[in-house]
């Protein structure tokens, strides 16, 4: 199915079924059929590689944000040794404007265990872990029960359906911090410590949670995998953007009329997904600018936008990512200058206080656009903005300096005038010699 | 052998090394905060940022790649790195902050970052002086701040536990001192709390850092957010001389420094010895520094009528030789002590040798479950092992009442037997006492003559620790007959080199009238018509080693070269210490 015609592709993750949250309903559908096949099926699946290679073959990026293919990922984990070994499930989900995790959580939890299921058995796993984010208290309740359900049917515990292979998973959930969304304070914080991102390498492959190989994986990467075992890699290529393939699960939310999370394939067209299906923007106003993936992703403005599809590849050419397709529109009554405040607000107060570049730069961003949106800030304040972005960007362990970065520098860049026109006049010298004459 | 590029300049090395670690090792500079060589990495100051590249190396010959004019192809790192965590590699290229304007900028920038919400406080602040902050804002920080914004505040003057106080507008989120908590000395309680730039370190709630190590977090602190609560506000470092010497109030010999102004010890720091104690030093180890400063014993005290009065040198030594010759030999008992250095004791047992009587006698001062096996021990003593190499008699508390009981002249080398219990004063009632020593006690109360002698801040001599290094101190303060201008060993501080002569240390009542014990027996064997000359330390620690087989090999310029020479001990003694 190309993307031209995403307008008849049938949801996989979040279709239109009633009660799938339900083990009956998701069996009697055809779920984990997947799980099945590989576990049972020798002539297809000869061994835990052949499931490996076959989801490397389809490219899933991982849709977490940083778009790294998911089989890739899972054949660096090293040989079983004996040891404990874990698959560390990401549903931290705290980048402002993404919001896919929780409707997985919500309407279609045993996909998701499903694939976390064939991961563990691909990598040789005995233990899963699912990282819910603390805020999302009902999803944690519905995944536990989900997760008892499937283990009282046996599909988690003891000699999966007869196979010999045994896995446990548990569910776990987070404090309220953004960092612990990355993935290797995300370990730190399931070993019960303070969400301090780690330094790599070692990469989690080699030395992940208490010191043993981990593989962490975002809850939709794993959600695609039981389709991708079902119907082929081939199936899964086929589908959206030839270098970004599969259906993304797009977090539309801001001043359109249907807001909500939308499967579709990737690679849709910005202004389709406005228009045709989020139903256009709200009261008729005009765009003014849309950011695509999550609030770290550089904001575009609604000239740019002609022609430009969510995939990595179209988004880079006008300058943003597509991150993890949380997309936030805004109409022409937004103040940029507003926005971009309570975006590095966010980012000031989720700052972990690791790194200094990211410590203080967090703050002193905020403190500046905090000066210009109450009309006290200068022009040069602008020009010290960017250089600050410069300066933390690229500097500290994880990335959360850049996600802080990007969106300072991008939306002056690309709403220059409206900052400049927020800031004070700067009277000058002569002026001022003037006025105090008279 | 592999080879890494620092700078255009070729080096080789062996085995794995931190490019940091290495740098610095080379005797070059890259400015840093969080690293610590004893701890862990955690790379969040990124401070150390340097350019770092690779050779091209031809995958087929396993040559080095050229480009048209002849040179290395270089494959730079995308990011700047932080040399603390990277490891040095076989054609490695570093550019340091020496020979790249990037690099420069970069760490100008971060320092631009530390100081926003850093407060200006250095002339009121303790750290100020010997701040790594400070100084390398000197060398490597911007001009001038363009932060023109509120700066964060957080609590301040936080009396964390009962010797270290906290202000957290100070701190650099370095994680120094927490590191050093969960691995150095493992009791875990300090922690960093809240987030972003409001975070700071501090013990779970209603807790105290009462951790027996923790002012070591003092002197980890790479700023002033870390300050000794018995120590802060007292002196300026630049006001104080650092004179190396080893810890004498256990058996680990720990390496300190002291710190003194005026003839005062201030306060006492950790000297780095990889074989002793790296780092660290107990927290009673540095509030030892009062035991030089206070209740000292200054000139010779003589009991008349049951009441102790100041007495004269010139009395002292008569008392002594007289009261020598008039006690029968069998009847007198000299007692050596662990807490007294190598020198000393054997000073002590040279003059009995001399006076024909038998060799003095020691009680080690060991109390079991004391120790905790990294730097305290149970032995209470720096010099129990110093005492047997002597060849000093080893006596258990029983023995040496025993012994006691036996002598009508008891003399004694600073150490507080009856503080220590192992003794009572009717023990020792219907016997003439001579103490030498350093602090009043007890002990000295007891007894009829008190002669002041030199401590380990005021004398040059060895111990030998539990373990049976040999190590020295050196003089730090002076007494009322030295004058430190004329001592070549003595260090100079700061104001010694540039203050005025105001800044002299002229107040002579912090001058003990006391002097070495070596320089008070060769007196006394004077007026006895010995021959016995006994001039320094360093002289006698020569003569030591020249007759006593466990002494060979040692003298103060090798233990100064090697901090401190390894003895054999027998392993008896080891595990007794």
């Amino acid at each position: 199915m190309s993307t031209a015609d995403w307008k008849n592709y049938e949801p996989v993750i979040i279709p239109d079924i009633k009660d799938l949250d339900k083990i009956d309903v998701y069996v009697k559908n055809g779920g984990y059929k997947a799980l099945e096949s590989i576990l049972k099926d020798k002539k297809k699946w000869a061994d835990p590689k052949s499931v490996i290679n076959e989801v490397k073959e389809a490219n899933i990026r991982g849709r977490g944000g940083a778009g790294f293919n998911a089989g890739l990922k899972w054949s660096f984990m090293p040989p079983a040794d004996g040891g404990p070994r874990y698959l560390a499930c990401n549903g931290d989900e705290s980048e402002p404007g993404t919001f896919k995790d929780r409707k997985i959580f919500e309407y279609n939890p045993h996909i998701f265990i499903e694939g976390a299921l064939i991961a563990a058995y691909a990598m040789e796993i005995t233990t899963i872990y699912v990282y819910i984010r603390g805020e999302y208290k009902a999803y944690i309740d519905m995944m536990e029960k989900a997760i008892a359900d499937a283990y009282e049917k046996g599909y988690i515990g003891k000699n999966i359906l007869g196979s010999g292979y045994s896995v446990n998973f548990y569910v776990t959930y987070g404090a309220g911090a953004y960092i612990c969304g990355e993935e290797t304070s995300m370990l730190e914080s399931l070993e019960g410590k303070r969400g301090y991102p780690r330094v790599k390498p070692p990469f989690p492959a080699q030395k992940g949670l208490w010191g043993r190989p981990t593989t962490i994986n975002n809850i939709e990467t794993l959600a695609h995998v039981p389709s991708v075992i079902n119907r082929g890699a081939e199936w899964f290529k086929s589908v959206g953007a030839e270098n970004h393939p599969g259906a993304f699960l797009y977090g539309i939310s801001g001043h359109v009329n249907r807001p909500g999370v939308y499967e579709l394939p990737s690679g849709v067209p910005v202004l389709e997904l406005i228009n045709d299906v989020a139903g256009g923007m709200r009261n008729g106003k005009k765009l003014k600018a849309v950011i695509p993936g999550g609030s770290s992703t550089p904001v575009l403005r609604a000239d740019q936008l002609d022609g430009i599809t969510m995939d990595s590849e179209s988004l880079r050419t006008v300058g943003s990512m597509v991150g993890t397709a949380g997309m936030v529109i805004m109409d022409e009554d937004t103040d940029m200058v507003d926005v971009l405040w309570r975006i590095a607000h966010f980012y000031h107060h989720e700052s972990c206080g690791q790194c200094t570049p990211c410590r203080e730069g967090t703050g002193w961003l905020e403190k500046i656009l905090l000066k210009i949106k109450n009309g006290e800030g200068e022009v040069k304040d602008l020009d010290l903005l960017l250089d600050l972005t410069t300066q933390m960007e690229g500097r500290t362990i994880c990335a959360l300096a850049d996600a802080a970065a990007w969106p300072v520098r991008y939306t002056i860049n690309r709403f220059r005038d409206e900052f400049e026109a927020r800031c004070k006049k700067v009277i000058k010298a002569s002026n001022k010699a003037i006025s105090h004459q008279s | 052998m592999p080879e890494v590029i620092i700078d255009g300049q070729q080096y080789e090395f062996e085995g794995q090394h931190k490019l940091l670690q290495f740098i610095q090792d080379l005797g070059k500079e890259v400015p840093f905060f969080c690293y610590h060589p004893s701890m862990s990495i955690p790379a969040n100051c990124r401070q150390c940022m340097v350019k770092v590249g690779q050779y091209v190396k031809d995958r087929e010959t396993g040559d080095y790649e050229t480009d048209e004019n002849g040179e290395n192809v270089i494959r730079w790192f995308p990011k700047l790195q932080t040399a603390c965590n990277i490891d040095v590699a076989d054609g490695m290229v570093v550019h340091t902050q020496e020979t790249d304007e990037l690099v420069r900028r970069a760490q100008k920038d971060n320092l631009e970052f530390i100081l926003i919400n850093h407060p200006l406080d250095c002339p009121i602040c303790d750290q100020a002086g010997e701040c790594p902050l400070q100084i390398q804002t000197y060398k490597y920080g911007p001009e001038g701040s363009r932060f023109e914004v509120k700066k964060v505040h957080k609590p301040k003057r936080v009396q964390l536990g009962p010797r270290v106080v906290l202000d957290a507008e100070r701190c650099i989120n370095c994680t120094r001192c927490t590191r050093f908590t969960e691995e150095i000395s493992k009791t875990h309680q300090l922690t960093i709390t809240s987030r972003g730039d409001k975070n700071y370190p501090i013990t779970a709630p209603g807790a105290e850092f009462d951790d027996p190590y923790s002012l070591n977090t003092v002197d980890l602190c790479p700023v002033g957010a870390l300050t000794s609560a018995d120590f802060r506000f007292k002196a300026r470092v630049w006001e104080m001389n650092q004179t190396p010497s080893i810890d004498i109030t256990n058996g680990k010999g720990s390496n300190i420094d002291l710190w003194t102004r005026d003839n005062i010890i201030l306060r006492i720091t950790p000297r780095f010895n990889a074989d002793v104690n790296d780092h660290w030093i107990p927290d009673e180890s540095r509030e030892a520094y009062k035991l030089f400063n206070e209740n000292r014993i200054s000139r010779p005290q003589q009991k008349l009528e049951g009441e102790q009065i100041l007495s004269s040198w010139n009395n002292a030594i008569a008392t002594l030789t007289e009261q020598i010759e008039e006690t029968d030999n069998s009847k007198i008992l000299f007692i050596g002590s662990p807490h007294a250095s190598v020198e000393e004791n054997y000073s002590l047992g040279k003059f009995t040798n001399l006076l024909g009587l038998k060799q003095p006698v020691f009680t080690p001062h060991i109390e079991e479950g004391t120790g905790d096996g990294f730097l305290i021990t149970d032995d209470q003593a720096p010099n129990t092992n110093g005492c047997r190499l002597l060849g000093f008699t080893e006596l258990d508390g029983a023995s040496l009442k025993k012994e006691v009981k036996k002598a009508e002249l008891v003399v004694l080398l600073s150490d507080h037997l009856i503080d220590r219990a192992l003794l009572s004063e009717s023990d020792l009632a219907d016997k003439f006492v001579i103490a030498f020593a350093t602090n009043h006690s007890e002990t000295t109360k007891a007894a009829d003559l008190v002669i002041p002698i030199t401590t380990a801040a005021e004398h040059a001599a060895s111990y030998v620790n539990t373990d049976g290094r040999i190590q020295r101190t050196f003089r730090a303060k002076e007494i009322r007959y030295t004058n430190r201008r004329l001592d070549l060993e003595m260090s100079e501080g700061r104001l010694d080199r540039y203050g005025t002569n105001f800044d002299n240390w002229v107040t002579e009542d912090n001058k003990i009238d006391c002097l070495p014990l070596w320089s008070f027996i060769s007196e006394a064997a004077k007026s006895s018509g010995l021959d016995l000359t006994l001039t320094e330390g360093r002289e006698i620690m020569e003569e030591i080693a020249e007759t006593l087989e466990p002494f060979k090999g040692v003298s103060y310029p090798v233990m100064d070269e090697q901090s401190g020479i390894q003895l054999s001990i027998k392993s008896k003694e080891k595990t007794k210490a």
